[in-house]
């Protein structure tokens, strides 16, 4: 099969951050034991003009700019949340017209809770490793749900991550893929619902873990690595704890984890998390590195990919695009009441 | 071509008028008007700016006839958004001088307070681009905003110079029985008023008010206050590519031909109403007129007196929208003759209608 | 005002998202908002997309606001001018209006812009930001 593999990627985070401890005053909970549980120190907050939308066409318009190829040449476009501001009508022919794509592109929103957006990333990879299309593109992007005053509110954030996938250019190459997937009920949000539901530490063993672990134990079982051959590992992060524990079942030094680590800042931007880890490990990552990516979404699935990088990263981290870590640094605090009305949790007229 | 008289003008007092409908408020006045002309008309003008998205009705002019019992009369609606007045008047003034008409009669009528205060933003909005103006956001305030703090920045004024705009009309809008806030203001409630859009604060708008005016125009006549010209002019740039944000380019050319045609010089005038919706467009509009020189107007305030909008302008008689360029024009011809108002020392007063942020200007000359 | 019409949203859709702006094919005058014939008397005017960064030139703070922006206020307005020397009125966001200045750096975001309601649609367009953040 011919090469194929990570040609740009752009991700993007709301300026907006609320503390842990602001959301803890609120509820009546022990902000100390709150990190010391999820390791989330403060998270990201979309602003009240933005959406699932608006930060998916940002991180995607960072990924065409440091690409530097011509929009049209993009075949496909994916939207992988579960932050849809429409129940029915797609995001990604939003971003067709957003980012100035072609109008013959093949176009779907993705939903499999965290995972929908690399499962784009699967869709593409296969038309492009086809020839079916040049490039393709998806993107993870949401404004997570979570209950006020239950324990998901303290991660649920905004973010987006877009990866742009091709045969020409390629900074990050493909050598192998692999999915876990079962009918695994940790976390759900029924149609209409507002906020999820899940399991509590239901979400853990028999979902993150099994799945995760699963997937990448299987990649590296059935394509024969060992822990030793990656430089980078990133895994979904629903809170500080999961990925450290993941990678120590999976016998991978936490070192190799630590650097694609962003939701002890920004929380769990959902389909953006392990793409947004993966973005941020991009940024630093040199020729030669290999990078174990394990994104998961409840329900429950994980895939894993390993990608080796090539000469020409170097030259796209100087594309002049925002990297993830400057973006962890810009930032203006809300408070509570601030918090509601940007997340529109405040009952209007309308 | 024969002269255009003003035979005979009403006004209706401006203000907040739940209890009437529009036609009937503009019938009342123009009833008013008539029987002061002791004139039969063989047409009329309407000018309202917003009588379909406030009042919801249109064919507004039939409705008027209607209440009056008036049958047979040919009847014309201008919209020129809040300059609506000051374009009737000159498409009434063109019949006349075609002596296709010998007696018209103009009513401006608006009202405003039929529709809540963020409504009345929203329909304001639409004399703006409606796709690339009012779609994000902008009303004429946030534009009136900018120009003020371009020019303020300019001229090196503070903003307290420009809230003695607010003070000078509240002087003059005690001596007109017609006006909406009829009382003298401090400076430093000017000062001291909230900010609607930096460095703009409450004192710099002009209140959205009800109201109705009507003036009857004849050719026939031999005396009395006269139109003597009458120029219309329209700046065709997007507000974001004005080459300066100093001047208001449709009445500059407005103005030019007014006083080329009336063959007069803005020295010769007596008492000119400008179109003061937001302060900094009146100081604007008393240097694009020619009445002080650019970025004079603020300092010629702190000096003295101007005899420009003794009626007490949008902020003191009220913003009629439409309306109010009949308003002015009555106003102006009062003044020169001393009915209602103080007669001014003069032959000569000007009108300045706009509708816009400088998009339409309509600039009248009046003379005894 | 509630019930914004579809049609106006979807045909401005190319100068709402991505800037498209009208440039004469003679003389090279670029009109945005877009014109039908350039002032020096050409017809033949081509789609062209302003850049996306630029300066502010100068900007107000808007509190009295239409229907559609109660609950937003007070906007940001600003004149921009890009770095292809064309002007653009836009909202400003993620921005403290009291550290800007004119001459901050300005970038393009995509934003929403209007709501229509809890069941109508969502309309979208370009905003300003300061880059790198105040």
């Amino acid at each position: 099969m011919s090469r194929v593999g990570i040609v740009s990627w752009g991700a993007y985070i709301p300026k907006y951050r609320i503390r842990t401890e602001e959301v803890a005053r609120i509820w009546g909970d022990d902000p100390i034991r709150i990190v010391d549980v999820y390791l989330v120190d403060e998270k990201s907050v979309e602003g009240f003009d933005e959406d699932a939308v608006t930060i998916a066409v940002e991180a995607a318009r960072r990924a065409i700019r440091r690409a530097g190829i011509d929009p049209r040449r993009i075949g496909a476009v994916y939207a992988g949340t579960e932050s849809k501001p429409y129940a029915v009508k797609p995001i990604s022919s939003i971003l067709v017209d957003a980012l100035g794509l072609s109008n013959n592109v093949f176009a779907v929103d993705m939903e499999f809770a965290c995972k929908a957006g690399s499962e784009g990333l699967v869709a593409a990879i296969g038309l492009v490793e086809s020839g079916r299309v040049e490039y393709g593109m998806t993107v993870g992007t949401d404004t997570s749900q979570g209950e006020p005053g239950e324990h998901l509110e303290y991660s649920a954030s905004s973010g987006g991550a877009a990866l742009i996938v091709g045969k020409d250019g390629i900074v990050a190459e493909l050598e192998a893929m692999y999915s876990f997937v079962s009918d695994t009920p940790d976390f759900w949000r029924r149609e209409g619902s507002p906020y999820p539901m899940h399991g509590e530490g239901f979400t853990g063993e028999p979902a993150y873990f099994r799945h995760i672990v699963g997937a990448a134990r299987g990649l590296m079982e059935k394509y024969g690595y060992k822990p030793s051959d990656f430089t980078y590992v990133v895994f979904h992060q629903p809170n500080g704890r999961f990925p450290v524990r993941a990678a120590s079942m999976l016998n991978i030094p936490i070192e190799k984890v630590k650097p694609g680590i962003v939701v002890t800042h920004i929380g769990n931007t959902y389909n953006a998390s392990a793409l947004m880890g993966f973005a941020k490990v991009l940024d630093a990552a040199r020729p030669g590195d290999k990078i174990l990516l394990v994104p998961f979404g409840s329900g429950a699935g994980s895939n894993a990919f390993v990608f080796t990088v090539t000469d020409l990263i170097t030259e796209r981290q100087k594309a002049g695009v925002p990297t993830v870590e400057e973006m962890l640094r810009d930032k203006i605090y809300v408070d509570y009441a601030q918090y509601l009305k940007m997340r529109k949790m405040i009952k209007l007229f309308e | 071509m024969k002269d255009v008289f003003i035979a005979g003008a009403a006004l209706y007092q401006a203000g907040r008028h739940y209890g009437k409908n529009i036609d009937d408020m503009a019938a009342e006045v123009l009833d008013k008007a008539l029987t002061d002309a002791k004139a039969d008309i063989d047409a009329l003008f309407v000018a309202s700016s917003t009588t379909e998205l406030a009042n919801k009705q249109q064919l507004l002019g039939a409705y008027i006839l209607e209440s009056l019992g008036l049958d047979k009369i040919p009847v014309y609606r201008v919209e020129n958004g809040d300059g609506s007045g000051g374009a009737a008047v000159a498409l009434a003034y063109h019949a006349l001088r075609s002596e296709e008409h010998n007696c018209v009669a103009v009513v401006g009528v608006d009202k405003p307070n039929d529709v809540l205060s963020n409504q009345q933003q929203d329909i304001y909005a639409t004399t703006l681009d409606t796709y690339f103006e009012r779609y994000f956001g902008f009303t004429p305030l946030s534009y009136a905003a900018l120009m003020a703090k371009m020019y303020l920045k300019k001229y090196e004024y503070k903003y307290e110079d420009l809230a003695r705009w607010a003070v000078l009309m509240h002087s003059h809008g005690v001596g007109n029985p017609y006006a909406y806030f009829r009382r003298q203001v401090k400076l430093e409630d000017a000062v001291n008023s909230e900010l609607v859009s930096e460095p703009l604060r409450l004192y710099d708008v002009g209140p959205l008010a009800d109201g109705a005016a009507a003036v009857v125009l004849c050719n026939d006549k031999k005396e009395g206050p006269r139109i003597l010209s009458i120029a219309t002019s329209t700046n065709a740039m997007a507000f974001s590519s004005r080459p300066e944000y100093d001047v208001l380019y449709s009445l500059n050319e407005a103005a030019r031909r007014a006083f080329e045609k009336a063959k007069i010089t803005p020295r010769d005038i007596a008492t000119a109403e400008v179109h003061d919706s937001f302060s900094i467009f009146g100081v604007l509009a008393v240097e694009s007129l020619g009445l002080v020189k650019r970025g004079g107007a603020l300092a010629a305030i702190k000096d003295g007196d101007l005899p420009v909008n003794l009626s007490g302008g949008f902020k003191s008689r009220g913003n009629i929208l439409g309306a109010t360029g009949v308003y002015q024009i009555v106003e102006v011809a009062w003044q020169l003759t001393g009915r209602e108002f103080k007669r001014v020392d003069g032959n000569y007063g000007v009108v300045h209608s706009m509708g816009g942020v400088d998009k339409i200007s309509t600039v009248v000359v009046v003379g005894i | 005002m509630r019930h914004e019409s579809v049609p106006i949203y979807w045909r401005n859709i190319p100068h709402y998202y991505r800037l498209v702006a009208r440039r004469c094919k003679k003389c090279g005058a670029v009109y945005f908002p877009p014109v039908v014939r350039c002032r020096c008397g050409s017809r033949e005017l081509e789609n062209v997309e302003l850049p996306h960064e630029g300066r502010l030139i100068e900007y107000t703070v808007l509190h009295q606001v239409g229907t559609d922006f109660l609950k937003q206020k007070p906007l940001i307005i600003g004149l921009v001018e890009l770095s292809n020397g064309v002007r653009v009125t836009g909202q400003i966001v993620d921005a403290q209006p009291d550290k800007l200045t004119p001459g901050t750096k300005m970038e393009v975001v995509f934003r929403r812009v209007i709501v229509d309601g809890r069941h109508g649609l969502v309309m979208y367009g370009y905003k300003f930001r300061p880059v790198g953040g105040i």
